[in-house]
């Protein structure tokens, strides 16, 4: 028994496919895509698809009084830590619980509280702000309230790497958790980017699709925004064991590079070198892969990219890999994003379950690996990796193992 | 500016119920914060169309005192 393995012992997801990780993962599994028209539709906005998270009652998760100081992405923050803490049997008060850590990215941080203030203030013409539009609204809010409603007393902040945010957190937590510095962290992202001005500024990227995300494919037509948060309870195997907790899986090892490039294009080198160092921190070889869950933004540049670089990791084992981005089902939640991908891919080792690329059409002629196309594929996966490349070039890359 | 009014934005913070808001109770004690008194004079300046000067606020400990620093404004 090592203290310095961490594993997975809870999951907690709310999604475009559902409130809570039993629907993420019927609808993964299914091959279910939860992007639909943007409901209701933006007035002078084009992007007209989404994967919102479905309709839900705060009221019915929070008080009033806590929901005053709740931007929307700290609720889907909070929703989704109380799942992954329940899931690994822990609950607000447990001492266990008290020590955590609770590290929450976010790639928009609170923007349903700040533009809220800024149409108040600019178009509205009002003379003064909410007096909790900064605590509300400030990017580590969701790390706050996940704190305060979780009773958790440890080391407690935000990260943000944009779309790679929730990957840093659960690598940050992992890393705490090996260094002995902790033994339990709730690691994750959230973000609700439907916000007037947020859609206004990913239109103008021209990069967001008009009708559906459909990775890898010759006509896709970029990526869908999504909303939601992924939140995993990691913990060290020894006190996982300790407590008789179910094991998922384990985090056997992670990759962070930059680019130092372009904002936006994705570098090759800097993402193949975030693959090889996860797989050289895990001590694992290529071929020991079984699953790649991608980034797979259905961008043209991205999946170009990212093809080329598992290639030029994986070698000719790059055609024996199933390579699935399950952004086609869950949309682009930004910086949760990358946390939604990873409690999939746990779920994936955790079920021998690999969930596919949804809306799959004809495979574009670079893109030319097992994409796992719209089925999911019952099939063993003992090491799984998932990717996670950032705009800004921020890359993090973990690979998870099989625990035994 | 009436008592029942001010009872009635206060009630919306304090962590007691609204009929044991008096005149004489001082804010702190009715279970508000720093936070929640400056939200009730916002609320009080949002509903009233006024300006609370910052050099107002030390001053305000109980009910009572908002009801006589608003009604001086």
């Amino acid at each position: 028994m090592n203290k310095h393995r961490v594993v997975v012992t809870g999951l907690g997801t709310v999604s475009g496919p559902g409130l809570n990780t039993a629907e993420f993962w019927d609808a993964l599994k299914a091959g279910r895509s939860a992007i639909q028209p943007l409901n209701p539709p933006v007035e002078k906005v084009k992007i007209s698809s989404a994967a919102a998270v479905p309709e839900y009652v705060p009221e019915n998760y929070f008080s009033p009084s806590d929901l005053s100081i709740l931007d929307r992405f700290s609720q889907l923050a909070v929703i989704a830590a109380r799942e992954a803490a329940a899931d690994a049997g822990l609950n607000c008060g447990n001492e266990m619980l008290t020590n955590a850590a609770a590290l929450i990215g976010s790639g928009c941080g609170g923007k349903h509280t700040d533009e809220a203030t800024y149409d108040q203030l600019y178009k509205q013409q009002r003379s003064r702000a909410h007096p909790l539009t900064i605590p509300k609204g400030m990017p580590s809010a969701a790390a706050s309230m996940v704190s305060y409603h979780l009773g958790i007393k440890g080391p407690t902040f935000a990260l943000a790497s944009a779309c790679a945010s929730g990957a840093h957190a659960i690598i940050q937590g992992m890393t705490m958790i090996k260094s002995g510095m902790i033994d339990v962290a709730l690691a994750g992202a959230t973000d609700a980017p439907f916000t007037y001005g947020l859609l206004k500024s990913w239109e103008a990227l021209r990069v967001v699709s008009d009708d559906t995300c459909r990775p890898f494919c010759a006509d896709r037509s970029g990526l869908v925004l999504g909303e939601g948060a992924g939140i995993l309870l990691l913990e060290s195997e020894q006190h996982a064991i300790a407590r008789n907790a179910r094991i998922y899986a384990e985090l056997a090892g992670c990759g962070m590079t930059s680019d130092a490039g372009h904002v936006t294009r994705p570098d090759i080198k800097g993402i193949t070198n975030a693959m090889k160092n996860a797989l050289h921190h895990a001590g694992l070889s290529p071929d020991d892969v079984d699953y790649i869950n991608a980034h797979g933004t259905g961008t043209q540049l991205n999946d170009v990219t990212e093809t080329e670089a598992i290639k030029q990791v994986f070698g000719e084992y790059a055609r024996k890999l199933a390579v699935s981005s399950t952004k086609s089902m869950h949309g682009h939640a930004l910086g949760a994003s990358s946390a939604l991908e990873l409690a999939a891919t746990v779920l994936a080792i955790h079920h021998d379950i690999i969930p596919p690329t949804a809306n799959f059409t004809v495979a574009d002629e670079l893109c030319d690996l097992d994409y796992v196309p719209n089925k999911a594929r019952q099939q063993e996966v003992n090491v799984a990796m998932s990717n996670a490349f950032a705009f800004g070039g921020l890359n993090a890359v973990l690979v998870l193992k099989k625990y035994a | 500016m009436s008592l029942d009014k001010v009872t009635e934005i206060i009630a919306k913070f304090a962590k007691c119920r609204a009929e044991d808001i008096k005149p004489e109770s001082e804010l702190a004690a009715l279970g508000l914060t720093s936070l929640d008194t400056i939200t009730v004079l916002f609320e009080f300046e949002e509903a009233f169309d006024i300006e609370i000067p910052n050099e107002v606020i030390p001053s305000i400990v109980t009910v009572r005192d908002i009801l006589e620093k608003m009604s001086a404004i």
